[in-house]
């Protein structure tokens, strides 16, 4: 018996210039005045509703599509400047697609014309508590009884409590320096030590939009890295990413 | 879309590293199958559910 074939859908992955030359393999250009979606056929099954959740739990189908999508926008990246679409905006036809880059000109023109010829760079910066407390210096004095006891737990509180302010003014004080090296930047949350399963404590979870591809920036790391190792906080720079971070509007706005 | 075997220098970037980005940013339309932020959600608790799974099985090796 002949199975009927699974219904299919498209899958956006983000925006480009209708320019663009050949797109990468399994993807195809859909093209509306001077825009153009990325889209790629996906079995519509695989993204109902109804199983999308449990999917998106399901530690292979998760890194393979999550990275399936980046993978696309990486490659298009290398070649063309590309607006990144959030994962998972699927249409069931392409008359869909074409509808919604009419109805989304004017913004994916902007965001496009905002991205041209720049690059997103993460800058992450991670403390080491203990090496930070330590630099901290006056570890609490030796003794014993219970007044030493005490006076030796206030100590320690008290440098716990300047490590902790010293972080976030470390934190602060780089974010605002490398918005300086950038067009544009972003603090996001940082990732909580149970995800990242690191020791160390993530003070920064920095997106930077750079131009020249992050030249002044990646000099300016290197500063930071030489200026605050000594007090336990550590530099690492990921990238260059597709501009994930840099094509919503601002929420204030 | 294609999930075949990811470029080696994919590899070295983290899935975390990757959700944060692929999931909570970008263009967010409303397609006729969109991701919902509780979907996202899930997908943080899945990963603490899953990281915390092999952190037990590296203590008990």
């Amino acid at each position: 018996m002949i199975e009927a074939p699974a219904a299919q859908a498209w899958y956006v992955y983000g925006v480009v210039d209708a320019t663009t030359a050949a797109p990468v393999d399994d993807v195809r250009l859909v093209e509306h005045g001077a825009l153009a979606a990325v889209v790629g056929q996906v079995p519509l099954a695989d993204f109902a509703e109804d199983v999308l959740a449990e999917r998106l739990n399901d530690r292979v189908w998760l890194e393979a599509h999550v990275r399936a999508h980046e993978d696309v926008l990486m490659r298009l990246a290398e070649r063309a400047t590309v607006v990144p679409f959030r994962f998972g905006v699927i249409y069931r036809e392409l008359g869909d697609v074409t509808a919604m880059l009419r109805q989304r000109r004017d913004e994916l023109a902007a965001a496009l014309a905002h991205v041209r010829g720049r690059v997103e760079l993460g800058v992450k910066a991670w403390a080491d508590r203990a090496r930070v407390e330590a630099a901290l210096g006056d570890a609490p004095a030796g003794g014993s009884g219970g007044r030493a006891y005490l006076e030796r737990r206030r100590t320690e509180e008290e440098r716990a409590q300047r490590a902790t302010a010293l972080m976030t003014e470390i934190a602060q004080g780089a974010h605002e320096r490398l918005l300086a090296a950038a067009v544009e930047g972003v603090a996001n949350r940082p990732q909580p030590r149970e995800l990242t399963g690191r020791e160390e404590t993530m003070i920064l979870n920095g997106a930077y939009l750079v131009e020249d591809g992050g030249t002044a920036l990646s000099e300016l790391l290197r500063t930071l890295q030489d200026e605050y190792a000594p007090s336990g906080v550590d530099f690492e720079l990921t990238g260059p990413w597709p501009p994930h971070n840099f094509v919503e509007p601002p929420e204030d706005a | 879309m294609s999930v075949a075997t990811p470029a080696p220098l994919q590899e070295q970037i983290t899935l975390l590293e990757l959700v944060d980005r692929v999931l909570n940013k970008g263009v967010v339309l409303t397609g006729d199958i969109t991701l919902s932020v509780a979907d996202v959600d899930l997908v943080y608790v899945g990963l603490r559910v899953l990281l915390a799974s092999v952190a037990t099985l590296e203590d008990a090796g």
